[in-house]
């Protein structure tokens, strides 16, 4: 077996040499002693010969390492560790297995702690949480005085009047809510994630767990074995087995088992990891402290265990009213003693086992109360507990946990021939701890979550599976069996069964049936004593039997309506403690049977994960240009456009602008979309897909299109470049690359695409626009191609090199000027960019960011997709029926267009300058036209406006009713602030609208 | 995770995919269609709660369009095959 | 403290008083509405308390608000980006506004404010043309910037350190957050006070369709006559409209959400961000509720992916940087219908009798009061009132769709 994790392999037994009595004389006034810490026993995990110190509300108090935070405070005594949700009673600990609410604490910036499964780290700062103003005087707990008027679901019966009072209400219910705090100043931590691959997962390292494994491993799948505690074994690492006479002491099965998993190679196993679910085709996941794991696997065996199921009855939550694996967890795991005069209250042999652990150990055993018959306990240790003086109370049960903060006795009572509480039977018994062994609640939410169902079984009151997708298979406590032996070989032929899966080895029908267990009943049908004060159904959410009957009886009455109404199984333990005792009180108050009341839906995670853990690195993805760096470099202050970061200006926008009209600006355009089209279909392809005409491109000569979708709205907008024969370069926006790029795949692919090829270089070009007056002569200075505009004019594509790289030269330009894009290799860009920024400087060209180009782009009246259109704008409307060839055959888009020819567009994207030119009014600002009752109404919005350097007045472009956008100098009103602006239409460029510039 | 076979590549994680909705051929003649045999091609979608012949993008791989057969209930994907052109 | 509590403290064993009873199917009901959701069940109350139509039966194949109503993350808001859009959730959100009073249940509807981030120049400029619409239509919404940001909300990051700096938002402060369920409950316990049958475990399995006119339902537990049938089962719609042969322009595509543990109040408001795909707000019991876009891919499954905890987990910490110790506790998913046009579909069909009130999207709960209201009165007057007829499914054809879709595709 090889650790998941650490390359040693954990070390579970340790003897250490050091005695009880850990008091550190010199702070023998500050530090809290540990007088529940038993002597050194066999099994403990705990380390001895070092103390490490923690404080808890501010107390000093010692632990070893490998002590959790809960273990080391019973051990100094402390029994209350958190107030309850609701009405603030004290709390200890339950589980002790990280499943209940009871332990959770604030640990420095951590909130909702389980303090149980946490080890202790030194100079760890832990808090109760939610008390006021402390722990032991928590004055909120005043609450449980009005408890009768605060039943279940309480808050939606009242604040309702008067209205107004409600937000202080609200404010109150808000700040009695919550458990633990955010820290603001919480620093952001470091997370991974890990892949693994594998034939196998076994969840869950108890004797089925580690069987099922080895059972895989020896069929040569490669098998993950995952356990939420610090060490493989599961129960067996507390528990003393059934055929084991000698109490105390720890199975000899678990070195045998652990020692043949250390000799398996095809075994990883992982601790302290929790497997969080089941999602599609086998991917689970899984976490560990700071680190997720995903998993894809082949097969999966759950073994995960069992929830101990503990007792409703009054007071049933008070501090010292503990489940029986969690006193033997303290006590085998820890050495600590839970407490010093025990009542058992029981229903099955687990209980006995506490017993004989307890009174081994030398706790005053006050009583053992079994709910069987006398004849019906098999426990190996009934006569001589009995014979040694331990009273055992038969047919007997627990009605009351008797204390105030702890237990400090319990009254039991008989049960009469029905199994009802025969009146005046009462006795009280004197103990500080009140053991419950009822029975367990399989852990089958993975099993849920898989697909897999379970039938309730009447006889053992416990669910069991019956189907099992292929590929999941169920072992252990989780599929309803709980004797080891049982556990060890069904669980490897579950194992064999999962690597037959897997594809190791053959199928054998007959060994892998499973066979019929006949094991003693375990779980008591019993969930709930009655009584007369608050008995707890949902530790989480302080929901009482009462509070179950009360939502059933106002028509809460199945499971999921109950679960919304009381909250129970909403909170922290999502279910574990209080799920099947709920289904039973269901149930019985409809007076249906469990398995027709049904569950709730599993849902993920299994436990609770850290935002963190999920998120991992938390890396967002960042595009950059080839010469990001020198943007940086350059003062550039960057924006985020799409997924890419861009200059938006290097300091003056406007004064770019201007530079640009007058000398010449060079702007880096590399994330538009570039992609090649090569082969004698595109032409055809391009008509198709462009709004305009294609075919008549000749070689060398660049023409800009409009693509559409089938509704007849703007996908996007670019030139396409027609480069030799059957080569075809096309450029689209920036944020709008990839869809192209997947948009044309699909036509090509779906039955468009005979004749092309179609290749993505978006990242194989950077692409820079050179543009002003000047731009012609920078370029001249750079190569040896004639650029005079004869030559090489408007609307043209040429290859040449500039500064000795190949590149392609489109006389294109965005901004209304002369320019020039050069698109050259990405690898090369910075020599490119540079080279046109020496040539360039000397004859005033800087560089210019997307801002001076929006500015100069809206004086020429371009439009930019996704900005002056959105996700319902067609071309027609969108200012650009020029572009659209509706006489020409199909195309994407021309139906809808033709509709919306036909009818005439309803709105038109225009160009508007302002009455008032310093007015510039913001984008996103409506269009308004004044109603006869003084009300606005919308008739438009500006989608693009600027101060235009220029032309020194406000332009933009506006949505506006047709009619009146197609009226050249037609008045309109823009709502800004309080005020209405007066504006008017604009046909045409603002700047040079005969576009000669560009034709220089 | 879905796992989604490309007819390419194999089988795949579902986030290398894009998801290119239920299948539904553009008709033959578009400028022919009635206002309302328009809509239907543009909006209406069966969208079953059952067997559904869809398209995906191997999108972070090989680039191919093709058709998956998925029960829309359980995700179960009951075969993914190459879109073949049926007419010119 | 209300009588009834008080009523129910001291009467010692008396049962409480059921909110909504159990009845057997009868053989005809004047409306039957398909999905016992907030829309269905407001439609039911409505039709009993405005119209006097109380012969209503409203069939729910699960148990009431199993789907979408009790799914959703429940944010009310009324901050849309087309007029048609604003002025009906605005009603909506007065309508809940007075909901705990006529429902005599406290649906627990907190107005804290609502906040919609805008990472990008582009979205700058659409929160500043939400705020003008909502301004123009008389609701309350401004944009704000990080100043104001951060004394509404410390916990979030408005530096200029995130991979998508906070330039500003969209504050809202009307909108807020509710108590999903109760809105259900309430409407349906008022509704069976009125005379509703409510049918829970009863499920459609057909619709009978003589001469293009509805004339019965059939259902797992019996056949229903009657005249009138709303189909209230978003989600699903596709799947009920099927049966009387029209197809609607919907793809169901899974919409996942998350809860955190409670932890002790420090959010306020409600933050969405349409750049990261997340919205986000606190619980009065202090779970941090979470949600983004709609799954990747269409499906009626609602088994949830890990995919989306990944995902939402990174944004809400690019977000809020100090919640990385915060534990998620549940994901859960519901399934939602996308129309073209991010909005929903609410009136007549060709088949008469045949009511819809689907393609709710991502959307739909917000408005279940003005739903219920909009479509009770179009069932009793058979007039179809003005706040829906933009939303009338003959647009498709008509070529006039709703411009919502113009808005972020995160829009809670």
């Amino acid at each position: 077996m090889r650790d998941g994790v650490s390359p040693h392999f954990a070390i579970i037994y340790q003897v250490s040499g050091a005695v009880i009595g850990e008091l550190m004389q010199t702070e023998q006034d500050t530090l809290k002693t540990t007088p529940n810490r038993l002597h050194p026993k066999q099994g403990e995990v705990i380390d001895r010969s070092t103390t490490i110190r923690f404080t808890f509300d501010g107390v000093k108090y010692i632990a070893h390492p490998g002590d959790t935070v809960a273990s080391a405070l019973t051990a100094a005594g402390v029994k209350v560790l958190s107030r309850s949700f609701k009405y603030h009673r004290p709390r200890g600990l339950l589980c002790c297995a990280g499943h209940c609410p009871n332990c959770l604490v604030q640990i420095g910036d951590e909130p909702n702690v389980r303090a149980c499964m946490r080890s202790v780290e030194a100079g760890m700062d832990v808090r109760a949480q939610n008390v006021w103003p402390s722990l032991n005087r928590d004055l909120l707990s005043l609450t449980q005085l009005g408890s009768r008027l605060m039943p279940v679901g309480f808050y939606y019966k009242t604040f309702i009047r008067p209205k107004k009072l409600w937000p202080l209400y609200e404010h109150t219910l808000r700040h009695a809510a919550g458990l633990g705090e955010v820290d603001i100043d919480t620093p952001s931590g470091k997370f991974d994630k890990q892949y693994l691959h594998t034939d196998v997962v076994v969840v869950g390292s108890g004797p089925a767990g580690i069987s099922a494994a080895l059972g895989a491993a020896e069929g040569g799948a490669q098998v993950l074995l995952f356990d939420e505690n610090s060490a493989l074994g599961g129960h067996l690492r507390f528990t003393v087995p059934l055929h084991s006479s000698l109490p105390s002491q720890v199975s000899k099965d678990l070195p045998e088992l652990l020692e043949a998993l250390s000799q398996q190679p095809n075994v990883t196993a992982f601790t302290d990891t929790s497997v969080l679910g089941w999602y599609q085709d086998n991917w689970l996941c899984a976490a560990k402290g700071a680190r997720l794991f995903k998993i894809r696997t082949k097969s999966v065996v759950v073994a995960t265990g069992a929830y101990e199921t503990p007792l409703i009855f009054d007071n049933n939550d008070l501090p010292g009213v503990m489940l029986g694996s969690a006193a033997q967890r303290l006590l085998h795991l820890f050495g600590v003693l839970p407490g010093r005069q025990v009542v058992i209250v029981t229903a099955n042999e687990d209980g006995w086992d506490v017993a004989a652990d307890l009174q081994a150990l030398g706790v005053n055993v006050a009583a053992i109360v079994d709910e069987r018959e006398h004849n019906a306990c098999s426990s190996p240790y009934r006569d001589g507990l009995a014979n040694i003086g331990v009273p055992v109370f038969y047919r007997h049960t627990i009605r009351e946990a008797i204390g105030s903060s702890a237990v400090s006795g319990a009254k039991i009572v008989r049960l009469d021939g029905r199994g009802e509480i025969a009146p005046a039977t009462t006795q009280v018994l004197q103990c500080d701890l009140i053991v419950t062994s009822m029975g367990w609640t399989p852990a089958t939410e993975l099993l849920y979550m898989a697909g897999g169902k379970s039938e309730y079984s009447a006889d053992r009151a416990e669910t069991v599976p019956v189907s099992t997708p292929p590929g999941i298979y169920v072992a252990g406590r989780a599929a309803g069996i709980h004797a080891v032996d049982s556990q060890i070989t069904e669980a490897w032929q579950a194992g064999s069964n999962a690597a037959t899966f897997a594809g190791f080895g053959e199928f054998d029908e007959l060994a892998a049936q499973a066979s019929d267990i006949s094991e003693p009943r375990r779980t008591s049908e019993r969930v709930c004593v009655p009584g007369k004060k608050k008995r707890f159904v949902c530790y989480c959410e302080d929901v009482t039997d009462e509070d179950v009957e009360t939502a059933i009886a106002e028509g809460y009455d199945s499971i999921e309506l109950l679960k919304r109404y009381s909250t129970i199984s909403m909170g922290p333990c999502q279910g574990a403690m209080c799920s099947m005792n709920t289904i039973h009180l269901c149930a019985r108050a409809n007076g249906r049977t469990v398995q027709e009341t049904g569950t709730t839906t599993a849902r993920p995670p299994i436990a609770p994960v850290t935002l963190g853990a999920l998120a991992g690195q938390n890396v967002e993805p960042v595009q950059t240009t080839p010469i990001h760096q020198w943007h940086l470099d350059h003062g550039a202050n960057m924006m985020v456009a799409g997924l890419w970061l861009r200059p938006n200006h290097y300091g003056d926008p406007a004064a770019e602008a201007v530079c640009v009209r007058k000398q010449g600006g060079l702007i880096d355009v590399s994330p538009l979309g570039k992609l090649q089209l090569t082969g004698p279909g595109v032409p055809k392809l391009l008509e198709r897909i462009y709004t305009n005409q294609w075919h008549n491109l000749r070689v060398g000569r660049v023409r800009y299109g409009v693509m559409c979708n089938d509704e007849g709205v703007v996908l996007n907008d670019g030139v396409c470049a027609h480069l030799k024969d059957e080569t075809w370069y096309m450029t689209t926006t920036s944020t709008g690359a990839t869809a192209v790029f997947e948009w044309l795949q699909w036509w090509l692919q779906s039955g468009w695409g005979e004749g092309v090829h179609l290749t993505d270089l978006t990242d194989t070009y950077a692409a820079f626009n050179l543009a002003g007056p000047q731009s012609r002569t920078v370029l001249e200075k750079l190569t040896a191609r004639n650029l005079a505009n004869k030559a090489f004019p408007y609307m043209r594509i040429r290859s040449a090199k500039i500064a000795d790289v190949p590149c392609q030269l489109l006389r294109i330009g965005f901004t209304g000027e002369l320019a020039y894009e050069v698109h050259c290799p990405s690898g090369y860009a910075l020599h490119v960019w540079e080279a046109l920024m020496d040539v360039g400087r000397e004859l005033g060209i800087a560089p210019f960011g997307l801002e001076a180009q929006r500015i100069l782009r809206l004086e020429k009246g371009h439009i930019i997709v996704g900005q002056d259109t959105d996700a319902m704008s067609d071309p027609l409307s969108a200012n650009m029926a020029w572009a659209v060839k509706l006489n020409k055959p199909d195309f994407l888009g021309k139906p809808s267009l033709m509709r919306i020819s036909a009818e005439g567009p309803k709105q038109l994207l225009v160009g508007f300058k302002m009455v008032d030119p310093d007015v510039v009014p913001a984008e996103g600002l409506q269009v308004v036209a004044p109603e006869v009752d003084g009300r606005l109404k919308i008739i438009g919005w500006v989608t693009s406006s600027r101060f235009s350097p220029t032309l020194e007045e406000a332009i933009g472009l506006c949505w506006l009713p047709a009619d009146l956008a197609s009226q050249n100098g037609a008045s309109f009103t823009i709502r800004m602030g309080g005020d209405l602006k007066a504006a008017h239409v604009h046909h045409g460029a603002f700047y040079d609208p005969s576009g000669e510039r560009l034709r220089m | 995770m879905l796992l989604l076979t490309c007819p390419n590549c194999g089988d795949r994680n579902v986030s290398e995919f894009r998801f290119g909705g239920e299948y539904g051929p553009r008709p033959k003649d578009p400028s022919a269609t009635s206002d309302a045999e328009w809509a239907n091609y543009l909006y209406m979608r069966h969208n079953v709660m059952g067997a559904q012949t869809e398209w995906w993008h191997h999108s972070d791989g090989c680039g191919l369009w093709f058709l998956a057969e998925r029960y829309t209930r359980t995700n179960e994907v009951i075969k993914t095959f190459p879109y073949v052109k049926r007419d010119a | 403290m209300s009588i009834q509590l008080i009523r129910q403290a001291f009467n010692g064993n008396r049962p409480p008083p059921k909110m909504w009873r159990s009845h057997e199917l009868k053989e005809y009901y004047d409306v039957v509405i398909i999905g016992g959701g907030a829309h269905g069940l407001a439609c039911a109350y409505y039709l009993a308390k405005e119209h006097g139509i109380t012969d209503v039966a409203v069939l729910e194949k699960s148990y009431i608000g199993a789907g979408g109503s009790g799914r959703n993350t429940a944010i009310i808001r009324s901050n849309y980006l087309t007029s048609e859009g604003v002025r009906f959730y605005n009603q909506s959100v007065k309508l809940y506004e007075q909901l705990s009073d006529e429902l005599n249940f406290n649906v627990m509807f907190s107005q804290r404010g609502h906040l919609t981030l805008a990472h990008t120049d582009g979205g700058v400029n659409t929160m500043r043309r939400r705020a003008e619409v909502n301004q123009i239509e008389g609701v309350d919404s401004r944009l704000i910037f990080p100043d104001d940001i951060k004394s509404l909300c410390p916990y979030l990051d408005v530096s200029d350190h995130p991979r998508y700096p906070i330039l500003a938002a969209l504050y809202h402060p009307p909108g807020g957050i509710i108590r999903h369920d109760a809105v259900v409950w309430g409407y349906a316990h008022q509704a069976d006070v009125r005379g509703v049958h409510i049918h829970q475990n009863t499920e459609v399995t057909g619709i009978k369709v003589q001469d293009g006119k509805v004339t019965g339902v059939e259902t797992t537990r019996g056949h229903i006559k009657t005249g009138t049938v709303l189909n209230a089962t978003a989600g699903w719609a596709s799947t009920i409209t099927a049966m009387v042969g029209v197809k609607l322009p919907l793809t169901t595509i899974p919409l996942q959400a998350c809860v955190t543990e409670p932890l002790k109040p420090f959010l306020d408001v409600v933050v969405v961000s349409g750049s990261l795909h997340v919205y986000i707000s606190q619980t009065d019991r202090g779970e941090l509720v979470m949600g983004a876009s709609v799954d990747p891919f269409s499906s009626y499954s609602m088994a949830g992916s890990l995919a989306f905890l990944e995902g939402i987990a990174g944004h809400v910490l690019e977000l809020f940087p100090s919640l990385s110790h915060v534990r998620i506790l549940r994901q859960w998913a519901g399934i939602c219908e996308m129309p073209p046009d991010y909005s929903p579909i609410m009136g007549f069909t060709p088949v008469n009798g045949f009511l819809i009130d689907v393609g709710w999207g991502t959307y739909g709960f917000k408005a279940s009061p003005i739903a219920g209201k909009t479509l009770a009165e179009l069932i009793a007057t058979g007039k179809p009132p003005i706040l829906i007829v933009p939303f009338r499914l003959s647009r498709f054809e008509e070529n006039d769709l709703v411009g919502e879709k113009g808005a972020a595709a995160v829009g809670h």
